[in-house]
């Protein structure tokens, strides 16, 4: 590890833990204090946040390495990660805020009025929470093992950077809260966004052409790295072989169906990104954050795309730098998620390499950080201070709260230990993606349709809440193990469907919930509470006190 | 115009936000909830028509694939890669201004004042 490197991490690691420290300062230990930041984060603020939550290891070298294996289909990931705020803009943000509780499991153990369902939700959110978890852990080995290449305590290079990352998030949570953490999470995106822009200009400086890189890259068909040797990759659409400009190098047509529909729905499932809504001042706030989002997540997705487009051309015309020899065969990396330190280092030498470690390690930590807060919120709040000890108080559900992320951290760190990225890779080209989907299916299948039938059908009861719940869950876990059991199957087809499996799990799941709710005779929601989560007055009211503040300070 | 009627405002959240001042009638929610429903399904319904026609048109329109818009780039590549995220945007900012104006316009509205939020 050079000097730079050296410092890029220090500087990092030393601006975390300052903006923790300071919001340590602020945050009193309260419920909403330390899970929510008081409910007064601003819009853009949080719109940053809920960028910084969301774009993961998954979004910033796995979206590069999916589009580096497996050129336009690799794109879909991108377009799946950013179309899921669509439907959250549309039809959860302002409600979900406007009911004003903690958590998700919060929200829909209010609005369903049953522990039962609070009880389904925490199960839930804590199963999609370890599962997005583990991905970001593998992210930190594997930038680890290319930044600094060697490990500390007799731990192997991959094994240091999920230990330091998992263990240094969680000190960093536990110190800030949500407010540290949403501080942390708006900066680290916007280095991120940064980071993005810098290496395009860089690109466009040298001379890079877009549209010529891609007519480069679709020239030769598409072949990746299987045992250290090169295999030409089929189009699963017409099984000629793939090129890099065509669909068919990844998924089938049922294939990038089950996909997309896996990534759309399974946003609005996110504990983490979900729990952000809360943080907002009101419901419009919320959906106003949304837009936001959606512009600042849409840009960085486009650069992503063409930094991962650029990494398949320029990887293969510089393949003879020794350093390079080493990550490839032929002019093809062996593990596609290095695309974006790659290009780093080809286009700013060492001081590239680091920064854009250092970005790779700010997405994990900010969205490591919101994972972990959402397991505190809903252990703190839900488990704790709802179920287990409701006299306990809210400093007893925040130190409850503070306890979870330490176990959490460690629980994903081991099982991040157990995973072998080389041995998934053979099955998985973009395994950071890929794993990821895996939570958007969980979060898609258990969570979303409950929140979107509670929040619209006021029929719904929590009978069908918890019914619902658990067969989303339990159908997207067996479809999932099932998928990983039999493998990737030629045509694409079957095993697509299995390993992004909300298409049949969510439609499952929203069915359940239907005909329980239809054949239950419990209450439907009462009009205090569908006032509450569609009426305007306690926004109105925000935006008043709002206004006479600000006329009050000029 | 909406009436302003015996009803649940701000008070009720478990965090105890917002004030005694401002409160929605039942039936104005309940009528502002299904316009939002409409309004968001019918979104909803551009935005699966516009994402699903992608894949569609891959399968069932050649051009869509082998065709070179920029350099080496096919229409589909130029729609997955950056116009299906402006059409995101536009869709967003459409519908949340919608939405907005339909809570200013049905709820929130006293007898007699042009403000949907006066100030006192």
């Amino acid at each position: 590890m050079s000097g730079v490197d050296t410092a890029s991490l220090i500087v990092f690691a030393l601006v975390a833990v300052l903006v923790s420290v300071l919001a340590w300062r602020h945050t009193r230990s309260t419920t909403v204090d330390f899970f929510l930041a008081g409910r007064r984060t601003g819009m853009i603020t949080n719109a940053g946040a809920i960028c910084g939550d969301y774009l993961s290891a998954a979004s910033f070298l796995g979206v590069a390495g999916a589009v580096y294996a497996s050129g336009l289909d690799g794109v879909w990931y991108a377009t799946g990660f950013a179309a899921g705020f669509v439907p959250v803009l549309l039809f959860v943000a302002a409600p979900l805020r406007r009911l004003g509780t903690v958590s998700l499991p919060d929200f829909l153990a209010v609005r369903f009025g049953s522990a039962q369902v609070r009880v389904a939700a925490v199960v839930a959110v804590e199963l999609v929470i370890l599962s997005y978890l583990v991905p970001q852990a593998v992210g930190s080995g594997v930038t680890w093992e290319l930044l600094v290449g060697r490990g500390i305590a007799g731990l192997s290079p991959y094994a240091t950077g999920i230990v330091v990352s998992t263990l240094a998030v969680g000190g960093i949570v536990v110190i800030g809260g949500m407010r540290g953490t949403t501080w942390n999470q708006a900066l680290q995106f916007g280095f991120l966004l940064a980071v993005a822009v810098w290496l395009s200009a860089l690109l466009w400086a040298g001379g890079f052409s877009y549209p010529a890189a891609v007519e480069q890259a679709s020239a030769a068909p598409l072949r990746m790295v299987v045992d250290d040797r090169l295999v030409a990759v089929s189009s699963q659409l017409s099984g000629a072989p793939a090129r890099f400009g065509d669909p068919g190098a990844r998924y089938s047509a049922i294939g990038q169906v089950a996909l997309l529909v896996t990534l759309v729905l399974g946003t609005a499932g996110l504990p983490h990104v979900m729990n952000r809504y809360f943080a907002a001042a009101t419901g419009r706030a919320a959906r106003t954050s949304t837009v936001w989002v959606l512009a600042l997540a849409g840009g960085f997705y486009a650069l992503a795309v063409m930094l991962g487009t650029a990494a398949r051309v320029l990887v293969a015309q510089r393949a003879d730098e020794p350093w390079l020899a080493a990550l490839t065969v032929d002019g093809v990396l062996r593990v596609p998620e290095h695309a974006l330190l790659v290009l780093g280092r080809l286009l700013a030498g060492t001081p590239g390499l680091a920064v854009v470690a250092a970005a790779a390690f700010a997405a994990m930590v900010s969205t490591i950080g919101g994972l972990l807060l959402a397991a505190a919120a809903s252990f703190g709040h839900d488990v704790v201070a709802r179920i287990w000890r409701p006299a306990g108080g809210p400093r007893e559900a925040v130190v409850a709260g503070r306890a979870a992320v330490l176990v959490i951290s460690v629980v994903a760190a081991g099982v991040a230990l157990w995973v072998d990225p080389e041995r998934l890779l053979a099955s998985f080209p973009s395994v950071i993606a890929a794993m990821v989907t895996w939570a958007f299916a969980l979060a898609g299948s258990a969570l979303t349709p409950a929140v979107l039938l509670g929040i619209w059908w006021r029929e719904a009861t929590a009978r069908g809440a918890v019914a619902g719940i658990w067969t989303g869950a339990a159908v997207a876990i067996g479809a999932l193990v099932l998928g990983l059991v039999i493998g990737p199957d030629p045509s694409g087809g079957l095993s697509a469907v299995l390993l992004a499996p909300a298409l049949i799990a969510a439609p499952l799941s929203a069915a359940t919930i239907v005909v329980v709710s239809r054949r239950d005779t419990g209450p439907p929601v009462s009009d205090r509470l569908w006032t509450r989560m569609h009426g305007t007055a306690a926004d109105r009211q925000a935006e008043r006190m709002a206004r006479i503040t600000l006329r009050g300070r000029r | 115009m909406a009436r302003r009627e015996v009803g649940y405002g701000g008070p009720d959240g478990p965090d105890g936000a917002g004030g005694p001042e401002e409160f929605d009638g039942p039936s104005e929610v309940v009528a502002v909830a299904r316009t939002q429903r409409r309004i968001a399904l019918g979104y909803g319904l551009v935005f699966v028509v516009a994402i699903g026609s992608v894949p569609v048109l891959s399968l069932s329109l050649p051009w869509w694939s082998t065709a070179r818009l920029l350099g080496g780039m096919s229409p589909s590549f130029v729609a997955v890669a950056g116009g299906l995220y402006v059409f995101f945007l536009a869709l967003g900012v459409a519908a949340a201004r919608l939405a907005r104006s339909v809570e200013d316009r049905m709820l929130g509205i006293v007898p007699g004042g042009d403000d949907p939020v006066p100030d006192r």
